[in-house]
């Protein structure tokens, strides 16, 4: 080992070499010879006198060497090499160790990081427990995501309550934003539509410029921008002249009046719904010049579901805040008819954060220190065997006059140094690990673009593993004070056996992991089960080779209706046109999500109650719709070109509306009123179609529409082009290919540009890739936990193995006896196998108890499946059993072959 | 293997070779073997040091600072480490022997009062 050997020399350069004390020695003898040879003696007598003057020169040497050093650096030295021979001399123990300690380690530091970066991060902004989300709840429930009262009711809350300092509606909108005017074709941005209060609120000030002010919301005024300072960067070049240039948003003209710092977090704004994860880099005032009209009419009260943020004085509790709230949610429902059966909730903005992955991640939480467990459980396991091996092995150094100190010092070394290897290489699987989560699912989790391993969660399970290994590793060095050296050498020379204390605490390890594994088992078939379920839902449509788009047209170019429907004909009739194109529609709604659901007045269904009164989802659509989608037409007729603005109004219901609503008569034939029924004495001309009466001419079947795993909602489409209240410019294109459909993406554009070359084509995506999207979060989920259970299984199988096979080895003697005594080889292949099945079936009937009592944190997460599934439970545990029996065998075979008088000889 | 056998001389006392190297070295630069030697000689012959035990007393005084060494020449041609008094030394020679002189004159009239 030269490099130990050149660390040595350097840092005790000022000391001697052990060869000058030889050669000073020497000096000595040959002197004195020389001195006695002088006085008359003879060579030979004078050597043998020097020699004997001098006393044991071994012995000078050594005490010579011993003071001229650092003896407890020379022994720990010693320590770590003996340890690192001992760990080569047994490779598979060491291997086994290593990984074990690795796989617990770098597991769980890598799932920590994640979830610290996902969920327990502070928020970068200044004093972040006082930031909260505002929610209004109907029947207690959140109104749709992002679930914030409507900018009326927000109003008068901030106007009113005594607990916050500001409050704030506000949205974010895909806008087709150009940074020069006429220079380069507009891209479609998500542009936050936001209040001077949203910064306020936060606590994010301009880096240069000033935040909107109150006369900035009212529609008109709303004309200035502020831009991100990483679009100040790369579309600006950090222009210092920066404000009071303008940049174009729809088309028109907004002057740039800040630029704000990059430190709002990207989740925090993210659009769920349509699975939008891009950042919001561009803000304008919350004022309208849209089609949805104003919002700050009596009307508008009815208009939930935005997002929204407030922030408590210093002091106020988010009880009393709550409290606060309800109180005046309860005068605006008394006052106001729009606001009957409204309340509200909070919750605090740093725990908004991933809330659909919390469930997830916290199961993964659990998961990942099940396997830590394990790992420490293994651990233990082989340094209780191994060191109940050794025991002979110190008492007899005892017995040879090693110090009690030395032996523990050397054990030590031991351990420090597997923990030392097993930690290195426990961080590189972190390293690993989170760079590959990070890169698996990065829309997932934003957050993860930051991430990095997390120290403190490094230190904590490296400090857990060292414990176990410190506290098994030397508990044969404690035991070896009190150590009977005759008794154990005896002893180990008969059968090597630790005595039954040991044994029984190597029986409870192994019980505890395959308990534990199992759990883990359970969990992974289960999930991986209902993603599969998941992903295999039957949608209702035809799912291959369909694509869509997402366009915008601005409502400067835009102006009315007539000119979006006709622009939305004319796209899709050339889509229809070119070749490779099947089908194509123009929609606002598309399987498996929908997001806009309407309340409906039928009246077949009288409703005197607000929880009464029916709703659908509702969309928009062309005539093109089923046949693009292949939704089958029940009953009635289909949409047709002959429906248009003039005719009278028509609708498509399906089955399940149908059924909730008219489940006696047929619906073909009645009318119906898209908005809400009278009784609400809601003033006509306010935002939905309130005055749209509709004919219902077809029933559909069903699809899904409330996402993958609800059952489909009912569903109630119209034409865009009959209600022009609610033909905004904002569509999407659904095409069905011949082949592969993202070849279509140039064409598709072209044609686009054909009709307006300024026009952003956006968000294109595949029907699956939507489904795989929406399934992703779980089926990332169960990849990992699928990935831990078999880690665990792994890790169970290993100690399992490690213990039968040191069992066997240990009663190799008595097997011996017996088969020399008679015992066939399927008796002794039975005792040894019982042995383990024995652990193997009290540790799965454990663990199956521990998944009973988890199944309520399962139950949320899992899909057409209950977490006490019997058949996965049986599978589960049959699967470990015969895991077990397999690591058993090995070594009940190896029993099995004892030859008698071999193994009672080398006794 | 002691030498006790052979000769009738006297043991040192724990503690008084450090004292004996360091007289001795007071007349200039002296190894090992010269060491051994002049305490013998200048004892009359009634003191003696086994050889083997100081190194480490010399390797215990070097490393203290008391005594410097260098590798040299002897008289007689042989390579050898010569050991001499660092200033330190010298001044621990004298507190030394003030307080030997001090404690053998003590015990001196103590052992002379019981023979009374």
């Amino acid at each position: 080992m030269p490099g130990l050997r050149w660390i040595r020399f350097n840092s005790f350069r000022q000391k001697r070499k052990p060869g000058d004390f030889g050669a000073e020695i020497e000096a000595h003898l040959q002197l004195e010879k020389d001195r006695l040879r002088e006085e008359g003696l003879n060579d030979e007598d004078a050597g043998g006198a020097a020699r004997l003057a001098f006393g044991n020169v071994t012995h000078a040497q050594e005490r010579l060497y011993e003071s001229g050093r650092r003896l407890w650096w020379d022994h720990f030295w010693q320590d770590i090499r003996y340890a690192l021979r001992m760990l080569r001399k047994n490779p598979g123990f060491t291997i086994v160790a290593v990984l074990t300690l690795a796989l617990g380690i770098g597991a769980n530091t890598a799932i920590f990081s994640v979830i610290e970066s996902v969920l327990f991060r502070p928020l970068p902004f200044s004093n972040p427990d006082q930031i909260l989300r505002v929610y209004s709840t109907q029947n207690g429930n959140r109104v749709d995501a992002p679930g914030g009262p409507s900018p009326m009711d927000m109003r008068d809350f901030a106007q009113s309550n005594h607990s916050f300092e500001k409050m704030a509606v506000y949205d974010t909108w895909r806008k087709n934003v150009s940074f020069a005017s006429g220079e380069n074709r507009p891209e479609q941005m998500r542009v936050g539509l936001v209040p001077g209060a949203y910064f306020e609120i936060l606590d994010v000030k301009p880096i240069m410029g000033r935040v909107f002010t109150e006369d900035e919301s009212w529609v008109g005024k709303n004309y200035v921008a502020a831009i991100s300072a990483q679009v100040w960067t790369n579309r600006f070049a950090r222009d210092r002249e920066i404000l009071g240039r303008k940049i174009y948003i729809n088309d028109e003209p907004y002057t740039i009046v800040a630029v704000m710092p990059n430190v709002i977090p990207e989740w925090m704004d993210q659009d769920s719904t349509n699975g939008d994860h891009s950042a919001v880099q561009i803000w304008t005032p919350f004022g309208f010049a849209d089609a949805l009209g104003d919002l700050w009419t009596e009307a508008g009260r009815r208009g939930r579901g935005w997002y929204s943020l407030g922030r408590i004085k210093s002091g106020v509790s988010m009880e009393q805040a709550q409290g606060d709230l309800a109180t005046l949610a309860a005068g605006l429902a008394a006052e106001h008819p729009a606001d009957r059966g409204i309340g509200v909730a909070l919750e605090k903005l740093s725990d908004s954060r991933a809330s659909n992955m919390r469930p997830m991640l916290l199961l993964l939480m659990g998961a990942v220190t099940l396997i830590l467990l394990i790992a420490c459980v293994n651990l233990a396991n082989l340094l209780l065997a191994r060191n109940s091996v050794r025991e002979r092995e110190l008492a007899m150094r005892a017995a040879l006059g090693a110090m009690r100190g030395r032996l523990v010092c050397q054990l030590l070394a031991e351990t420090l140094l597997l923990s030392i290897i097993g930690g290195a290489v426990g961080l590189l699987l972190a390293l690993l690990g989170v760079a590959s989560l990070s890169k698996m699912r990065p829309e997932l989790m934003p957050q993860l673009a930051s991430l990095g391993v997390n120290w403190r969660v490094l230190l904590f399970t490296i400090g857990a593993s060292l414990m176990t290994s410190l506290i098994f590793g030397l508990g044969p060095a404690a035991a070896g004070a009190r150590l009977n050296l005759v008794e154990t050498l005896k002893l180990g020379s008969r059968s090597g056996t630790a005595g039954s204390g040991a044994q029984r605490m190597r029986n409870v390890l192994v019980v505890t992991e395959v308990a534990m594994s199992l759990m883990l088992l359970v969990g992974a078939s289960l999930l991986i089960q209902s993603v599969a379920r998941l992903e295999h839902q039957p949608l209702g449509i035809r799912q291959d080779h369909l694509m869509k788009g997402h366009f915008y047209l601005p409502g400067v170019r835009y102006p009315n209706p007539s000119a979006i429907t006709r622009f939305c004909d004319q796209f899709a009739d050339r889509l229809r046109a070119t070749p490779g194109i099947v089908e194509a529609t123009v929609t606002t709604i598309f399987p498996p999500t929908n997001g806009w659901k309407q309340m409906l007045g039928i009246p077949e269904h009288p409703a005197s109650r607000i929880q009464d009164i029916p709703s659908a989802e509702f969309g928009l659509t062309d005539a093109h719709f089923l046949k693009t989608f292949g939704i089958p037409l029940i009953r009635g007729r289909n949409f047709s070109e002959t429906d248009n603005a003039t005719t009278p109004p028509v609708a498509l219901i399906s089955q399940e509306l149908e059924r909730m609503y008219y489940s006696t008569e047929d619906a073909i034939g009645r009318r119906i009123h898209i908005g809400p029924p009278q009784l609400l004495q809601i003033p006509p001309g306010a935002i939905i179609t309130d005055s749209a009466d509709v004919t219902i001419v077809g029933v559909i079947g069903n699809f899904r529409n409330n996402g993958l795993a609800a059952p489909p909602e009912p569903q109630i489409i119209v034409l865009y082009s009959q209600h022009p209240l609610v033909n905004y410019g904002f569509k999407d294109v659904v095409v069905r290919a011949a082949s592969d459909p993202h070849a279509l993406t140039p064409e598709i554009t072209r044609e686009l540009h054909t009709l307006d070359s300024d026009m952003p084509f956006a968000q294109v995506k595949t029907i699956d890739e939507l489904i795989e999207q929406q399934a992703g979060s779980h089926r990332f989920t169960t990849a990992l936990l699928a990935l831990f259970a078999a880690a665990g299984l792994m890790l169970a199988t290993v100690g399992i193995y490690g213990v039968v096979s040191f069992l066997v080895a240990q009663r190799k003697r008595e097997l011996a006896i017996r088969v020399a005594v008679g015992a066939s080889v399927a008796e002794v292949l039975w005792l040894v196998l019982k042995q383990g099945l024995q652990m193997a079936l009290v540790g799965a009937s454990i663990g199956l108890v521990g998944v009973w009592a988890a199944q309520k944190l399962l139950n949320g997460l899992l899909f057409g499946i209950s977490a006490v599934d019997p058949v996965t439970f049986a599978a589960a545990a049959g699967f470990l059993l015969s895991v077990v029996m397999m690591a058993c065998w090995v070594p009940a075979r190896r029993a099995s072959r004892v030859d008698p008088c071999v193994a009672l000889r080398a006794e | 293997m002691s030498t006790q056998e052979q000769d009738n001389r006297l043991e040192l006392l724990q503690g008084t070779l450090d004292l004996l190297i360091l007289r001795t070295l007071i007349f200039g630069s002296q190894h090992g073997q010269g060491i051994a030697r002049a305490i013998l000689q200048t004892s009359d012959e009634e003191l003696l040091v086994e050889h083997g035990a100081l190194y480490p007393a010399l390797q215990r005084l070097e490393e203290r600072g008391l005594i410097s060494a260098k590798w040299g020449i002897s008289t007689n041609n042989r390579k050898a480490r010569f050991y001499s008094l660092t200033p330190v030394g010298r001044k621990q020679l004298v507190k030394e022997t003030t307080k030997w002189n001090r404690l053998t004159a003590a015990i001196g009239r103590i052992l002379e009062s019981e023979e009374v």
